[in-house]
């Protein structure tokens, strides 16, 4: 194969891996605090996405025109917009469900995702269609025979990873970051430690919740068209990315991420009767791998005991 | 002794009180068009169920059911009977009817899965889908007799779904979860890019007929025009009356008690001997059994299969039915399947509305009445004996 | 959209037909149906289509001499196949509904011809182009008022080849509809000594495009062709920027839609797209239609299948006040239907209950909006397709 055509191939997926790898980092970031699936994620992040577009045409309509400044007011506005929606379901539907079956949670919060999906199609203006999102960064772009490397994708790509890096870093470098340790780790203890656990539990879900917006936004701006069932997809795929790569731990969800990107591109690729089975094929390989490892790719370091 | 638990047997009138006014009641609902009549009858229904409750009624009701079931039983048959005659030519209410029952079939197949074994099936309704394929194909492409065709529909689906038991057995809780979503989505996008079964397009279904009998022409009795859909009206109810009878036997017999055992602590079940595989793969393969052969007959009822008929959604829906219901109790069953799929039909002013209103009803439930509608009571040993 | 706009809609429209109304108590009500993609990502053809069919109804009942009260009941098919069935179920076992004008989308009118048929519910398709809708059953039920993809598709061929492309890819969406489309088109282009260098299915909700366009680059093909509709259209053609592929985008009536322009802002520029019949303003009762729609002040244009909507429905409601209520009759009645004048020209359906509509319009986009190829600055040479000569 050309070469420039394998390097665009290893872009695509490198893309489609750094937004599946931001939506499974939040499901992993919930699993490790509350040991709960948050099944409404993906549709944190339309919504996300769909905040970010309002206040776009908001500004433009009042008469703002600067693309850095757009871009910057979409970022704070979906972000802080999408935390504060990740703490509301933290407090008022998750925690009151502590206590009941696991299903329940899971019930509960795919039936949120339902709800805010609904929101966007029912009440956002003209939601059931398909709306097209601004493009906002430079198009510029280096043709390398059948590669073609554009300035947008490379910053987007540039940005997610930042994100990632931050993350790490708070989990690692800061109080906050070993207080969401301590509690992911074993919540009775961190308690008796004196960490506030409601509080970190739903600055969790903040971070993880944010993290939704901005794949959201980034989602837009790669695809240039956002609609209400986007979430959804990537929701289901970011869950499937963080399980195969072990649940609470942000290297599995990386992991998981970048191989699902990775499946879908071999499957398009390698696959020589049809590319439409790419996800048929990813999908299979997911649940031959969950057989092969029942807990993840980066097993969780807790046996059960009896 | 007998003679002393037939005396403490509770009494049958209110169980008979209780079906008498359900199926006046959903027949009024039924035949309702009005918009400002059928909210002001599901107002009644809230209202109604509700002063039941404060006053003892219901449970008088659950008492009675719980007791007398085989003799309720029949009577609800009936009433399902009398319900369809007086809708005989509305083909659109009938059809809705062999809707509920059929999709109770199915939850019951879910019921005996997760409510029963306590596996997590998020495919229910992808299961229905290989029925309903079954049937569009076999229709289609072969001569087999149509009887047939369900039994097959039901195997297949259980094959296909043994294709899924090393994962199930050997992952547990939200990884679990994870395999038969993946195999929901699988499906979907199988069956969507697979041209042989027509592709996103979706396939026609022939309509059912046994022994040169054609289920989709209207026929007359006398001089009556009967809908055809009386026709899969009364396999529906044979299904549905074989299906109930089936679980609730599993239910009280010491398979029953086995499935219980091993949702309820799979380590302390193993330790007294259970064999944890053998029994979830048991329960795994029924239940998809029942809910294949419920979507083959599914799929002749609706005359054409599509992939979007299948997807994860309506798996959740399934699964909130069994949750809305009452896990693991059939009667609540019933009842959730006719409030999911009836209310919705039947409130046209909330059509746009109806998905958003279901999962708010859900979340409200799962806050507040986790435990369902009808909430399994606990299992008696002795018919008739209470502690 | 929203209830409050379509609760103005009703006010407003009572108040224009507020008048004849109060006379016209004393007739009988007569139920008629309309079905389309209400909401979805087509959901502009489908709304211009429903206010159509909806004037129809209203310049009818608006009329002294009819001899009933139409009332249109209005479904949403949403542009899939599983849902459009069970409406049509829905609406054909309602026994009031004497006849309906139905689908724009060809996967699902052709899921639907079969439950028509079982209900002997006499239909008008108002948008949908499949030949197979009409020609692979002969049911009396099924008629259309629109052409079939067939003509679209030989123009599109010709007009590829005349310009002077020879490799085209194919993308097509899995539906009938995109297969049909994919297969009249390669046929027609294999004709005119063209060569399709790759066909491409892809799935009508799909996101990512990428994957296939990267292939279809390396195969270089001048023109790709598009059998699809809008939403995926715009998809399609955004990310083939984005991988900076300069072949001409060629669609067929699906993308023909404000939509897609709007969707696509200045990178619409230069897509070509075919229709059956005339443009409405050109038809000739284009000015009269056009006219009424915009003295309704709905919120959508009637879009590229208004006309023939309100001509379907014209049709129905013609022979109801014609043969009474009563839809073996009706049906009766619509297969005499012979040179019958309409808004979108003379109507005569064949034995298979189809319209033969011979005229093709070829369209360009051309400065966000879609213009007559012939009356385009890339037919006169001023302006020039990406490898045009």
């Amino acid at each position: 194969m050309d070469v420039g055509l394998l390097a665009q191939y290893v872009m695509n997926g490198l893309m489609l891996g750094m937004m599946y790898t931001l939506v499974a980092v939040g499901f992993t970031l919930f699993f490790g605090v509350l040991d709960i699936i948050k099944f409404s994620h993906g549709d944190v992040l339309t919504v996300g996405a769909f905040t970010a577009l309002a206040t776009y045409i908001g500004l433009r309509s009042a008469g703002v025109s600067s693309t850095p400044l757009l871009l910057l007011a979409m970022l704070v506005v979906a972000i802080l917009a999408m935390a504060a929606l990740g703490m509301l379901i933290a407090r008022y539907l998750v925690m009151p469900l502590r206590s009941a079956p696991a299903l329940n949670t899971l019930l509960i919060t795919l039936m949120l995702g339902t709800v805010l999906r609904e929101l966007v199609r029912l009440f956002y203006p003209q939601g059931a269609n398909p709306k097209p999102f601004p493009a906002l960064l430079p198009t510029a772009s280096i043709n390398l025979g059948q590669f073609n490397l554009r300035l947008d994708n490379a910053l987007m790509l540039a940005a997610g990873g930042l994100a990632i890096v931050g993350l790490q870093l708070l989990l690692n470098r800061t109080k906050l970051g070993l207080a969401i340790r301590a509690v992911a780790q074993d919540e009775e203890t961190a308690r008796t430690m004196g960490v506030n656990f409601t509080a970190v539990v739903l600055i969790t879900f903040a971070i993880g919740s944010a993290l939704a917006a901005y794949a959201g936004i980034m989602n837009g701006l790669y695809y240039n068209e956002i609609n209400f069932g986007m979430g959804l997809y990537l929701g289901v795929i970011g869950f499937a990315a963080a399980i195969i790569g072990g649940l609470g731990s942000i290297y599995g969800a990386i992991l998981g991420g970048f191989l699902f990107a990775a499946l879908q591109t071999i499957g398009t690729v390698a696959l020589p009767f049809a590319s439409a089975y790419k996800d048929v094929f990813a999908f299979t390989v997911v649940i031959a791998l969950i057989a092969w490892r029942p807990t993840g790719l980066i097993q969780e370091k807790i046996s059960e005991r009896v | 002794m007998s003679e002393v638990m037939q005396k403490m047997r509770a009494p049958l009138l209110p169980g008979v009180v209780a079906l008498a006014l359900s199926t006046a009641y959903l027949i009024a609902l039924l035949a309702a068009e009005k918009q400002a009549l059928i909210i002001g009858l599901l107002a009644f229904a809230v209202v109604a169920v509700l002063a039941a409750h404060y006053l003892g009624w219901l449970n008088l009701v659950s008492r009675s059911f719980a007791d007398q079931e085989d003799v309720l039983g029949i009577y609800a048959i009936l009433a399902a009977c009398v319900v369809a005659a007086f809708f005989h030519d509305n083909h659109f209410v009938l059809l809705l009817f062999v809707t509920v029952l059929l999709y109770t079939v199915a939850t019951l197949g879910l019921n005996i899965q997760f409510g029963y074994a306590g596996v997590l099936n998020f495919a229910g309704a992808s299961f229905f889908g290989i029925g309903a394929y079954t049937s569009a194909v076999l229709s289609t492409y072969t001569a087999v007799p149509h009887l047939l065709v369900l039994l097959i529909g039901g195997m297949l689906a259980a094959l296909i779904g043994s294709l899924l038991l090393v994962p199930v057995l050997r992952t547990r809780g939200h990884y679990a979860a994870l395999v038969t979503i993946a195999f929901a989505l699988l499906l979907k996008t199988f069956l969507e890019v697979n041209n042989v079964l027509g592709g996103p397009q979706g396939m026609q279904v022939k309509g059912m007929s046994i022994l040169g009998w054609s289920f989709n022409d209207n026929f007359e009795i006398g001089k009556i025009e009967m809908s055809f859909y009386l026709n899969y009206f009364v396999v529906s109810m044979l299904l549905l009356t074989g299906t109930f009878v089936l679980v609730r036997r599993l239910e009280r017999s010491w398979i029953g008690l086995n499935l219980d055992a091993l949702r309820l602590d799979e380590i302390a079940a193993s330790c007294f001997g259970l064999d944890i595989a053998r029994w979830k793969i048991t329960a795994f393969l029924l239940g998809n059994f029942l809910i294949g052969i419920a979507g083959a007959l599914f799929g002749m009822v609706g005359g054409f299969v599509a992939p979007n008929n299948y997807t994860f959604a309506d798996s959740l829906i399934m699964v909130s039915i069994l949750l809305l219901g009452g896990i693991g109790n059939p009667w609540g069953l019933v009842v959730a399947t006719f409030i999911v799929v009836v209310v919705p039909e039947k409130l046209q002013t909330i059509q746009e509305y109806r998905i958003l209103l279901f999962a708010l009803i859900v979340i409200m439930m799962l806050l507040f009445r986790p435990e369902g509608l009808l909430p399994r009571p606990v299992r008696r040993y002795f018919p008739g004996w209470r502690a | 959209m929203s209830r409050i706009a379509r609760l103005s809609i009703i006010f407003a429209s009572a108040l224009f037909v507020g008048a004849p109304v109060a006379t016209a108590q004393a007739k009988d009500k007569v139920k008629v149906g309309f079905i389309g993609p209400l909401t979805g990502g087509v959901s502009a053809n489908g709304l211009g289509g429903r206010n159509s069919a909806d004037l129809a109804v209203k310049l009818r009942n608006a009329h002294a001499k009819t001899k009933y009260e139409y009332e249109l009941v209005v479904l949403d098919d949403e542009c899939k196949p599983n849902v459009a069935v069970q409406v049509a179920t829905k609406m054909a076992a309602d026994k009031e509904i004497v006849a309906a004008a139905t689908h724009y989308c060809s996967a699902t009118a052709i899921a639907t011809v079969d439950v028509y048929h079982k209900f002997g519910f006499p239909i008008i398709v108002w948008g949908a182009v499949l030949p197979d809708i009409t020609y692979r059953a002969k049911y009396a039920e099924v008629h259309r008022v629109n052409g079939t993809m067939i003509n679209q598709n030989d123009a599109n061929a010709e007009l590829i080849s005349k310009i002077g492309f020879k490799n085209v890819a194919v993308i097509h969406d899995t539906t009938d509809y995109g297969k049909g489309h994919n297969e009249y088109f390669s046929k027609a282009f294999a004709k005119l000594g063209g060569k399709i260098v790759g066909t491409f299915g892809v799935t009508a909700d799909q996101q990512d495009f990428t994957a296939e366009l990267t292939q279809i680059k390396a195969l270089n093909p001048e023109v790709i062709y598009f059998g699809g509709l809008t939403p995926i259209g715009v998809r399609i053609r955004s990310q083939m920027d984005k991988l900076g592929i300069k072949a001409v985008f060629d669609g067929t009536s699906g993308i023909v839609s404000d939509a897609f322009i709007q969707g696509l802002g200045p990178l619409a520029e230069g897509s070509l797209a075919f229709r059956e019949g005339a443009p409405t303003e050109k038809l000739p009762g284009g000015k009269f239609f056009m006219e009424n729609y915009a003295a309704q002040k709905y919120d959508n244009p009637p879009e590229a299948y208004g006309a023939f909507s309100f001509a379907a429905m014209d049709l129905i409601l013609d022979s109801i006040e014609k043969v009474g209520p009563d839809r073996k009759k009706v049906i009766q009645e619509l297969a005499n239907v012979k040179e019958r004048d309409s808004i979108v020209g003379k109507v005569t359906f064949d034995d298979h209950g189809q319209n033969t509509v011979a005229v093709i319009t070829k369209y360009v986009v051309q400065d966000g909006k879609f213009v007559e190829w012939d009356d385009s600055e890339y037919a006169t040479g001023k302006r020039k397709l990406p490898g045009q000569k």
